[in-house]
């Protein structure tokens, strides 16, 4: 019979073109053009569920046969022909009408046992699989197919089993049927030798005494000569008879520190206070670093360390924790650290002030006292995003005072500190009128006095605050303002802010500060794109704002172009479009206010948020792109 | 029905069978069904519980001799068959996808030892035939007999990678020895 071309379709085949299996092993059984032909439909699929295809035949056995072989359909299966040849591939379809043919697609041939001989299964993979197979029912002797799901639960696992199978997972990519084989795999036991190796278990007991030198033996390995020093990166320590003294007094402080309660999940863990065995906190509370703001339950004193320690992990950073360290030392009274902080405040990201300060801008009840701040903790950032603070706090709607006052420290963060002794004149022991008022004065200089006042009011506030005690919160105020400009909304607040230190480079925390109390309901940093933020609701809680900010008139030197509108004359710049104007020298800020911080990264005001309801004549010369 | 009498009860559904086929398989296998219009039996091998069985069907005519083992109970349970011929046809086109993909790894006319060495470029290099050239990164060509010698193309960084590659696959090839 020729296999080449189609064969007159046995009748049972309705118009299929028929080959025979058997063949010489080399000839291509591709019987693709012919196959084409082999519509499902004209051969009986198995398993219809009509079971009058069956040609009448109503046996149920039948029926079993039919299903089973459905059961097949998609399977691979090996299918044994008369000559002794076997073929795998894909179960196509049967003609279960007539007599059992059947049809595998990509089929290939695995064994031959034609007359030509049993060649070696290797030889046939040179070949690619016939896409189609059809095999008739004379020649088929067996078909054997494993790990088929006949029953129910089988085709629901198999269904999933074959949706998996889609999803390219990375065993599936690398996973092919031709792997090579790998060497033999021997489970591994130990040997005898290495049971004795106690270098291995106490390789942390003593780390003061391991007998174990690394300069030694970089020197002697490689004849590195080392030049470290410890006294580089730490405190000098002044050996002598007093020693033990010091060591006593340190690690008592030490030990109280690390033995401090703390809130913060991480801390807690760390110091091993399990408090949360009756919270329902999830692994990523636990263990994560995000800081979801939660748990901002409480602002009292204990808060601070959560609050540093919240902070360095949102927005990690050494500068962060060095901030968040400073000022809890000032806030528990040293004052030593907190000019190293605020130096070490410059910094990056206005963001993580931002949310930090917002939160501290809560808690920023008036401060009287003027701060000193070092010019520079102050950040420089891109004056632009100063001005998109201002224009998005003014926007907000709630802008207060407030606003102002953050505006001007937005400035004053992006310029150098300089700060001038004039600016500070310019400030009211309130301090609500920090920078406005300085940067007022220094229209023409703009950036720099501005700067400079904004660094000190900032910094003089945030100082304050600590002093408060609230380490946490200035924390955040303080890297709010020095961090970034954006974080204006929150610096400017501390209306305490010494203006008088301005100019000094030197930073002198205030004792008298007031101490910053954390908003729990202040709003979590939230990076969002969009510079502008529809005024929302105000939130409750005691909102800060600098009143009897004279900023007013400092507004003008927004280099922005932000109007402001002198006819604000005195009144705390508050830039709410409700345009109430705030008479009340309460603090107050914007709930809005610190969330602004964020947004002023971007670089650029975009639109004019500031919505007064004011004349238009408030807008200043550069009309910002909407 | 008129119906082989030799085949009659003996293949009562449950039934253990140890079957010899006329080509030299021997297997043992519980008896699923038979049906006689087509004369074959349909047998589970092996003792796997669970959804997934082995089954093998067999035409009845090629039986060359068998013994009853012994006698259970239905191996399937009537009340859970049931087909959903949609996931069938899902899983019927996966598989021919993924043996589509497979299928073009494989050289036409090229000798095992050829395909292997294919097989193990694959595994670190993008690689396709070409007839019996094997093409790594679409530059570098590797012809038979598939030595480092026979590396030719590409970059010379790329030439010498492959290279490298395939003097290391070889040495594994040939370490593993030559059984495949």
């Amino acid at each position: 019979m020729s296999l080449q071309q189609v064969v007159q379709p046995r009748p049972s085949a309705n118009g299929f073109g028929r080959r025979r299996v058997e063949r010489e092993m080399g000839s291509r059984l591709d019987s693709k053009p012919h196959s084409g032909k082999s519509n499902p439909n004209s051969f009986t699929i198995a398993g219809a569920p009509n079971g009058s295809k069956v040609g009448g035949y109503e046996s149920p056995s039948r029926d079993w046969l039919i299903y089973l072989t459905t059961c097949l359909i998609g399977h691979h299966v090996e299918v044994q022909v008369k000559n002794g040849s076997s073929f795998s591939g894909i179960f196509h379809a049967t003609n279960a009408e007539k007599d059992y043919g059947v049809i595998l697609k990509m089929a290939r041939l695995i064994k031959d046992g034609s007359f030509r001989g049993q060649k070696s299964l290797s030889e046939s993979i040179g070949k690619p699989p016939s896409k189609t197979l059809i095999i008739p029912a004379k020649e088929l002797v067996q078909i054997i197919a494993k790990g088929v799901p006949l029953s129910g639960d089988g085709l629901a696992n198999g269904l999933q089993c074959e949706k998996r199978k889609d999803i390219m997972i990375d065993s599936l990519i690398s996973h092919s049927h031709h792997v090579d084989v790998q060497r033999e795999l021997e489970r591994w036991t130990p040997v005898e030798d290495d049971l004795q190796l106690p270098e291995l278990e106490n390789i942390f007991d003593n780390p003061w005494n391991r007998n174990w030198d690394q300069f030694e033996t970089n020197e002697a390995l490689f004849g590195v000569k080392s030049t470290f020093d410890e006294e580089l990166y730490t405190t000098k320590l002044e050996r002598g008879p007093k020693m033990r003294e010091l060591e006593r007094e340190a690690s008592r402080i030490a030990r109280e520190i690390e033995g401090e309660e703390t809130l913060d999940l991480h801390l807690a863990e760390e110091r091993g206070f399990c408090f949360h065995e009756d919270f329902d906190i999830d692994e990523e509370t636990r263990f994560s670093s995000v800081f979801r703001g939660v748990d901002d339950s409480g602002y009292e004193e204990s808060e601070d360390t959560t609050l540093d320690s919240r902070n360095t992990e949102t927005f990690g950073g050494s500068s962060g924790t060095v901030i968040s360290r400073s000022f809890s030392d000032v806030a528990r009274g040293r004052t030593d650290g907190a000019q190293a902080s605020s130096s070490s405040l410059s910094m990056d990201e206005a963001q993580s002030s931002q949310s930090i300060a917002s939160k501290d801008l809560h808690r920023l009840s008036s401060i009287d006292h003027a701060k000193q701040l070092t010019s520079d903790c102050v950040s420089k950032s891109g004056k632009s995003r100063m001005h998109e603070n201002q224009f998005r706090e003014q926007h907000g709607g709630k802008s207060y005072s407030t606003e102002s006052t953050e505006r001007k420290i937005c400035r004053v963060g992006e310029e150098t500190q300089t700060s001038k002794s004039e600016d500070k004149v310019g400030l009211s022991p309130s301090a609500t009128a920090f920078a406005p008022s300085s940067s007022v004065s220094s229209k023409g200089q703009e950036n720099a006095s501005l700067v400079g006042s904004s660094d000190s009011i900032g910094a003089g506030t945030i100082k304050a605050v600590n002093s408060r005690g609230r380490s946490g919160s200035s924390t955040s105020s303080t890297s709010e303002f020095v961090a970034a400009p954006s974080a204006s909304s929150g610096p400017g607040l501390s209306p305490s802010s010494s203006v008088g230190s301005l100019s000094s480079e030197k930073s002198s925390l205030n004792p008298n500060a007031k101490e910053f109390k954390l908003n729990p309901n202040a709003k979590s940093f939230m990076p969002s794109q969009t510079p502008l933020r529809p005024p929302s609701p105000v939130s409750e809680g005691s909102f800060y704002f600098p009143a009897n900010v004279s900023a007013v008139p400092h507004m003008h030197t927004v280099p922005v172009g932000i109007g402001i509108a002198p006819s604000f004359g005195h009144q705390p710049v508050i830039y709410n479009p409700q345009a109430t104007p705030v008479q009340s020298p309460q603090p107050y800020v914007h709930p809005n206010g610190p969330l602004y911080g964020q947004q002023m990264i971007l670089g650029h005001p975009r639109q004019v948020l500031y919505m007064p309801s004011y004349p238009q004549a408030s807008f200043g010369p550069a009309k910002l792109p909407p | 029905m008129a119906m082989d009498s030799s085949y009659g009860d003996e293949f009562a559904v449950g039934c253990f069978l140890s079957i010899k086929t006329t080509l030299g398989d021997e297997f043992e296998g519980q008896i699923i069904t038979f049906d006689k219009l087509s004369n074959i039996l349909v047998l589970q091998e092996g003792s796997k519980t669970g959804p997934r069985r082995n089954i093998r069907l067999l035409k009845a005519n090629y039986i060359k001799d068998f013994t009853l083992l012994g006698q259970a109970e239905d191996p399937l349970d009537h009340k859970k068959c049931y087909l959903d011929l949609a996931s069938l046809q899902a899983r019927e086109e996966a598989a021919i996808r993924q043996a589509e993909l497979e299928a073009v790894r494989i050289g036409v006319g090229v000798t095992s030892e050829a395909q292997s060495v294919f097989d193990a470029l694959s595994k670190t290099l993008p690689v396709h035939w070409d007839k019996t050239v094997i093409v790594v990164m679409n530059e570098v060509r590797v012809s038979s007999p598939y030595l480092p010698e026979n590396v030719i193309g590409g970059t010379p960084a790329a030439n010498d990678r492959v290279k490298k590659v395939l003097e290391f696959e070889r040495k594994r090839l040939h370490a593993r020895g030559p059984s495949q």
